[in-house]
């Protein structure tokens, strides 16, 4: 947080803003505009490319290096497993927190 | 305030509560996970629930939450929410002709208001009903339900992460909230190619200063998805 701390509401108000804008761009303007077919394509692309980017160096790298051995890999192998595997929303999370928790105390 | 009384709104938001309902289930954990994974970061429950109102998007507070806790640029979070909110362009376009007839107040709300679910559940049926009012009626009863739910349990979540120590890594709750909502995208291969890209360059960049990386993974993973879309139409024409 530290480096938010005062200006946390204003950092709220412009993820809102990133937000409510797109949600409520041709709901509000109608069908007076249309997107050209590329953009849209281009568009359904952004969320896959931005959930893997924030995800994948947070299991992958420990302070900056290339960690292959680290807790947090092996708790993302377990959530996903859990996933693919179960259809029960909660698993993912006991898996991964499981696996997390039990590494870190084991390394500890 | 006549529509919301009107004999059609009424019957719209019965019918589409009744079709969102056993849907809005599924956002439970969602709202759990999201206000424990607010405090774990850090943040006080004041401000944990103030984000979740001002924002209301699941996608979109997860992601951005590892970035506020690492002190990024402002820029590249706002730019990061962007990039997760915008399928809802497309959905907006897809379900906009299901406003017509309506004023810009209740749009406004319809817009702020819209999720996946929601549009899931009545961008059909709003497109093939005339009555305007039942059209409002049958979007905003479930996607006036779903808000009730997300802060509802976001609340219970907030609370129940001040009771838990920190040691528990909280936090890593976000990431793997982040890791099932890709899953599902990464099933179709151009999707995956896009994911696989964004998450390489990204680490591969880990080293550029203000999380550039993440920047560049979201471009360079738009371009590959977009250029393997292109191969696979033309694979399967050929």
């Amino acid at each position: 947080m530290n480096a938010y701390d005062a200006t946390i509401w204003g950092v709220f108000i412009l993820i809102g803003l990133a937000t409510t804008l797109p949600r409520a761009s041709f709901i509000v303007l109608g069908s007076r505009v249309t997107l050209p077919s590329v953009v849209q394509r281009a568009l359904r692309y952004a969320p896959a490319a931005a959930l893997a980017a924030i995800v994948v160096p947070d299991v992958l790298l420990v302070s900056g290096e290339l960690a292959p051995l680290n807790p947090k890999l092996a708790a993302a192998g377990a959530a996903i497993g859990a996933a693919l595997i179960s259809r029960n929303p909660w698993l993912p999370f006991i898996a991964g927190m499981g696996v997390l928790l039990g590494l870190k105390q084991f390394l500890a | 305030m006549t529509i919301f009384s009107s004999p059609g709104f009424r019957a719209g938001a019965r019918e589409g509560f009744r079709a969102f309902l056993p849907l809005s289930v599924g956002l439970i954990p969602w709202a759990l996970v999201t206000g424990m994974s607010m405090v774990g970061i850090g943040m006080t429950p004041v401000q944990a629930m103030g984000m979740n109102v001002i924002v209301f998007a699941g996608t979109a507070q997860l992601g951005t939450l590892p970035l506020i806790a690492a002190g990024a640029p402002l820029w590249l979070i706002v730019a990061t929410a962007l990039a997760l909110n915008l399928r809802f362009l497309i959905f907006s376009a897809a379900i906009a002709q299901g406003f017509r007839g309506l004023a810009n107040g209740p749009r406004w709300l319809s817009g702020h208001l819209l999720t996946d679910g929601v549009f899931a559940t009545c961008v059909t049926k709003m497109m093939e009903t005339e009555d305007k009012d039942w059209r409002l009626g049958y979007y905003l009863a479930p996607s006036i339900w779903s808000w009730l739910l997300w802060q509802g349990f976001a609340l219970v979540g907030v609370l129940a992460a001040g009771s838990i120590p920190r040691g528990w890594s909280l936090e890593f709750m976000a990431t793997i909230a982040l890791m099932v909502l890709l899953i599902p995208m990464a099933k179709m291969r151009p999707m995956l190619v896009a994911a696989a890209t964004g998450g390489l360059t990204a680490v591969l960049l880990n080293g550029l200063p203000l999380k550039l990386g993440l920047f560049a993974g979201i471009f360079a993973g738009i371009g590959a998805g977009l250029a393997a879309d292109h191969w696979h139409t033309k694979g399967a024409r050929a």
